[in-house]
């Protein structure tokens, strides 16, 4: 019997054709070719620099010269990278582990909410000694240390966020991966890192831009009495200051300013323009992130070709090897007993057995340490440094929020402007300011500035930068009927900022203000005790004493005073920005 | 195919043999307030091979759920799932889905996603290019191979779910209300290359078996109808439909075959009860229903909405005609009937709506008026009292003691919504209001006593 028409092509409809590809390497591709041999010599050539012999008493002093910048800017990226890759590793393991089980999710989720509070800098005595002891007589024991400092100061974010995106991956895709009897890698390959692309490209930039602060500060670090310079940009800017070279030191600053512009353009650009196919709406966005380096690579042919004669000769031979263990069709259900899981699960015991055993055993020499040594009046002035602090972190919230707000609003109302302003605000908040705190307190010295109040603004320098851009991301979102709306109304003044702008972008704020609260207490360490060539000024703070400990190495204070400044991250976490939080997705959500 | 053969379900001795099948299963899910809702109560449901089952349901009937189960998404709370007579242990590897929602990956090409569907086969990839191209040939996806979904049409992109499914090979391909999302013209054509596919005979295809809550599209397809009747989820009628394909939807029998399922679903739904005393002010209102009841979840507008049109087009009684005109789902247009007969503002004489006394009175009055009627009506239904108890005795109550209760009075319910339709319901009347921010549900202050 005749059925209607199968299916009539609608002419309307674009054809869609395999992307014609030329099968021809052109210039494009000799550049990008080279520019890869480049990547892969220089990664050799820098990180042979970390493999030298390092002898604590008979330290080489760094090059002045303002040639070597290239090279410690090299050391410096390598650094970042591997720390970032490290940090990446730790991320795909840990969040999916939180994903997948709820053991594992019970101890994983508390301890990274924690672990984030903790400040990173106040550690740096202990795991430099650690490493050094690690890797004996060779440099590598002090960059493990810095990368450690690193990799501590951004992980905890792409973690966490890495953890939500698996977990809020709509349940029909998960049903599809399922149905289709995807194995747990092709689940992950195909499902679970795709759709967590996007939320992992954009915290992994942010921690990328925040790890900028920790390699400055963890080149040059004076631990236990010690002096300990890695080769760097930011021991470079450290011994520039202590020098008084100004050349130098400006010099610095233009070379960790290109290499953050760098980073940015050549990688985290195009790896934001090419994840926008990642991103969950069906629907075509109206406006794609743009990459010039996206755009040129694309173009390259270099790519296709690797992808057919390297890459799919290798999975196609990884596949066959994988399939004689693995049985075909669909995975049955897991009930009873199988050894790969009593296998896992044991595994997974003994792991939390072995950390928890590490934790608790160090958590009572700690507390063994800190009971003899610290007496109750101590620890009582530890707490009332640590309520100035407070006072200080909360100050420059406030007058970075009565600043940039206004300003931030403005700058989203002109897009031209805004175009320009908000990467600047996110180089901004990258670049490492402790770098330039020395010359800063120069001028405090010479107009006379008292330290207690001018670390509030050495502690804004660094921070300040999160609130404008978030402020100008919840600005430049509110949508455009609402602002029609607030016109034909004839809202103007406090009346229009009152029903529309604060509420809009409330959610923003607390995000902005959140982070540049967390960053300020880290800032602390270092904005409360500086030096400027002879003289070191020092603030009534928490921060400078966590400074001076860690530089006396005075263990029991050490561990006293990183307790404390965590409590103190941990209760204003708990106590106003989860409340905010929650405030904000309640009542001020705009959808 | 001489005679129009609609037959009520008669077990046929000699019945084509089972490929999958759910003996005896109950479902429950736990809900909000830790609390079991049972959503599927002892289903006995089997696929039979060579058929084109349709399971048709309102949304919240369990249709979703059975589909679950006999794909091995989910396992049945009791009861067993088999497949070619062995139980089922995960994955059913005979059948495929086709989701609603499509359910593509949207960072994958049409091509990529249709191979998704064979990741879990060990085949060579010339293989697996060669089985990707024919199901794309096959659903009339060529020259789309290198789109991605967002670029392409609704239409299109349920091709490639329906491609991928049909890329294993599977026995019965299941239709999760396949058609449900997609415009009206784009679902008949698919509709009608469905049929043509099962029809073919030239895939391993056997079998199709279909979740809908449209009617006409389960009796424009299907070979069997099963209707599911919800809270909780249990068969009701199974009917055969032998009507020959392409079926045409204005045909004399098409037309009794969507009556009889109308009449059906009307019965049961809204079964002719004797008529309830109006109740007189000053008398107190005796409770005609006694045994708790549950609420359809129907916003009040919707029921005002009913009202005013069935005063204003007095021959418009037929709630199928109604169903048409207001332009709802069938399943939809009964609960906002239901809605308006429960609280006495309606009577449902076997097919029919037709406006109450009460009714009449209630489109008369103005805004504290019909007030006042729906406040009165409130107070008839038993599940309110629920909530009035406490209010007697304080101010403001929690809404999760408000739920526990819900939930062990209606037990085939989601206690949240029958929550939110009650405090939808109260504020209309004027007696509580509900504070998101502390969940609480409070007595609101009488604006007339104020005023007075």
């Amino acid at each position: 019997m005749p059925l209607p028409a199968f299916w009539v092509m609608n002419p309307d409809l674009p054809q869609f054709t395999a992307a014609e590809h030329r099968g021809r390497f052109g210039w494009l591709d000799v550049v990008i070719l080279a520019g890869l041999f480049g990547l892969l010599w220089s990664v050799l050539h820098f990180g042979g620099g970390m493999l030298t012999h390092f002898d604590e008493h008979a330290m080489p002093p760094l090059e002045t010269g303002v040639w070597h910048i290239p090279y410690y800017a090299g050391r410096t990226l390598l650094r970042m990278w591997l720390a970032f890759c490290c940090s990446l590793t730790f991320t795909f393991a840990v969040g999916y582990a939180a994903a997948k089980s709820r053991v594992a999710r019970a101890i994983i989720l508390p301890a990274i909410d924690v672990l984030q509070s903790v400040p990173v800098l106040g550690f740096l005595s202990a795991t430099v000694t650690g490493f050094m002891a690690l890797f004996p007589g060779s440099l590598l024991g002090v960059e493990c240390a810095s990368i450690f400092a690193i990799f501590t100061g951004q992980v905890w974010n792409m973690t966490f966020g890495f953890y939500h995106s698996m977990v809020t991956i709509p349940s029909d895709l998960q049903e599809a991966a399922t149905t289709f009897g995807l194995s747990r890698w092709q689940r992950f390959s195909t499902l679970e890192v795709p759709s967590s692309m996007h939320s992992l490209l954009w915290n992994s930039m942010m921690s990328f831009g925040g790890g900028w602060f920790f390699v400055a500060q963890s080149e040059a670090i004076s631990v236990m009495n010690k002096n300990i310079k890695l080769p760097g940009l930011g021991s470079y800017m450290a011994g520039a200051v202590e020098r008084g070279d100004n050349s130098g030191a400006f010099w610095a600053v233009v070379a960790m300013l290109l290499v953050i512009v760098a980073s940015d353009q050549f990688v985290w650009r195009p790896l934001i323009a090419w994840a926008d196919k990642f991103k969950m709406e069906l629907t075509e966005a109206s406006q794609a992130p743009q990459s010039w380096v996206y755009d040129l690579l694309r173009g390259a042919y270099v790519f296709e070709w690797l992808a057919i004669h390297l890459l799919h000769p290798v999975t196609e031979r990884l596949r066959v090897l994988t399939q004689r263990f693995v049985p075909a069709g669909p995975r049955k259900s897991t009930h009873g007993f199988s050894l790969s899981k009593l296998v896992f699960i044991l595994l997974g015991t003994a792991l939390v057995l072995w950390v928890g055993f590490h934790a608790v055993t160090g958590l009572i020499a700690a507390f063994e340490s800190v009971r003899n040594a610290v007496s109750l009046e101590m620890l009582a002035k530890i707490a009332w440094l640590g309520v100035l602090t407070m006072l200080r972190v909360l100050a420059m919230t406030v007058l970075a929020t009565l600043i940039w707000t206004p300003i931030g609003v403005w700058i989203a109302s002109k897009p031209g402007v805004a175009r320009i302003a908000q990467p600047l605000a996110q180089i901004a908040a990258s670049f490492p300011v402790n770098m330039t705190f020395p010359i800063v307190v120069g001028l405090f010295v010479a107009w006379r500035i008292p330290m207690n109040w001018g670390s509030i603004f050495l502690i804004a320098m660094g921070t300040q930068w999160y609130l404008l851009f978030n402020v100008i991301a919840g600005a430049m979102a509110i949508p455009n009927d609402l602002k029609d709306a607030a016109r034909t109304y004839g809202l103007r003044g406090w009346a229009l900022w009152r029903t529309l702008i604060l509420p809009a972008i409330f959610p923003f704020w607390v995000t902005g203000a959140c982070t540049a609260a967390g960053g300020a207490w880290n800032a602390s360490i270092v904005a409360e005790w500086a030096t400027w060539g002879d003289t070191t000024l020092k603030a009534d703070g928490l921060g400078a004493f966590i400074a001076d400990v860690t530089q006396r190495g005075d263990t029991p204070l050490i561990i006293c005073s990183i307790a404390m400044m965590s409590f103190f991250v941990v209760a204003t976490n708990q106590l106003l920005w989860r409340r905010l939080y929650s405030l904000a997705e309640r009542r001020f959500r705009l959808d | 195919m001489a005679q129009p053969s609609v037959t009520l379900t008669a077990p046929e001795p000699q019945k084509p043999p089972v490929i999958a099948e759910l003996r005896n299963v109950t479902k429950s899910f736990v809900v909000a307030g830790g609390s079991e809702m049972k959503v599927l109560d002892q289903i006995d449901l089997a696929v039979h091979e060579g058929e084109l089952l349709a399971l048709l349901g309102q949304s919240g009937s369990g249709k979703s759920t059975i589909l679950r189960c006999l794909t091995g998404l989910t396992e049945p709370t009791i009861g067993r799932v088999l497949c070619y007579g062995q139980p089922l242990d995960g994955i059913n590897p005979h059948a495929s889905i086709v989701f609603q929602t499509f359910a593509l990956y949207p960072w994958l090409t049409v091509e990529q996603n249709v191979a998704v569907g064979l990741m879990s086969k060990h085949m060579s990839r010339s293989d697996r290019d060669a089985a990707v191209e024919k199901a794309i040939e096959l659903i009339g996806l060529s020259n789309y191979h290198a789109a991605y979904p967002r670029e392409i049409s609704g239409g299109m992109r349920q091709r490639v779910g329906i491609a991928r499914a049909l890329v294993s090979a599977p026995e019965i391909l299941c239709l999760d209300e396949a058609f449900s999302a997609l415009d009206v013209l784009t679902a008949e054509n698919l509709r009608h290359e469905m049929i043509s596919l099962w029809h073919k005979k030239d895939t391993s295809l056997k079998s199709i078996f279909m979740v809908t809550h449209n009617i006409e599209e389960a009796v424009e397809m299907a070979t069997r109808i099963c209707i599911l009747f919800p809270r909780p989820g249990r068969l009701g009628l199974v009917l055969e439909n032998h009507l020959p394909y392409p079926r045409d939807s204005k045909s004399p029998e098409f037309q009794n075959l969507v009556r009889t399922i109308h009449e059906t679903i009307t019965t049961l739904t809204l079964p002719d009860l004797p008529p309830e005393p109006t109740p007189v002010a000053g008398v107190p209102i005796s409770r005609a229903r006694n045994r708790m009841e549950s609420i359809p979840y129907v916003p009040v507008g919707q029921i005002l909405g009913l009202l005013s049109i069935l005063r204003d087009t007095p021959d418009l009684t037929n709630i199928y005609d109604i169903s048409n005109e207001i332009g709802k789902e069938f399943g939809e247009t009964i609960g906002i009937v239901k809605a308006a007969e429960i609280l006495a503002l309606v009577d449902t004489p076997k097919n029919d709506v037709q406006l109450t006394e009460l009714g009449q009175r209630f489109l008369s009055e103005d805004r504290i008026g019909r007030r006042q009627i729906f406040n009165d009506q409130i107070h008839n239904l038993r599940i309110f009292h629920i909530i009035i108890e406490y209010l007697k005795l304080q101010d403001e109550v929690e809404a999760d003691q408000i739920l526990k209760d819900i939930a062990s009075a209606l037990p085939y319910d989601n206690p949240e919504k029958i929550l939110q339709t009650m405090v939808a319901w109260g504020r209309y009347a004027g007696i509580m209001d509900f504070n998101a921010n502390t969940r609480t549900v409070f007595v609101l202050k009488d604006e007339d006593e104020e005023h007075s």
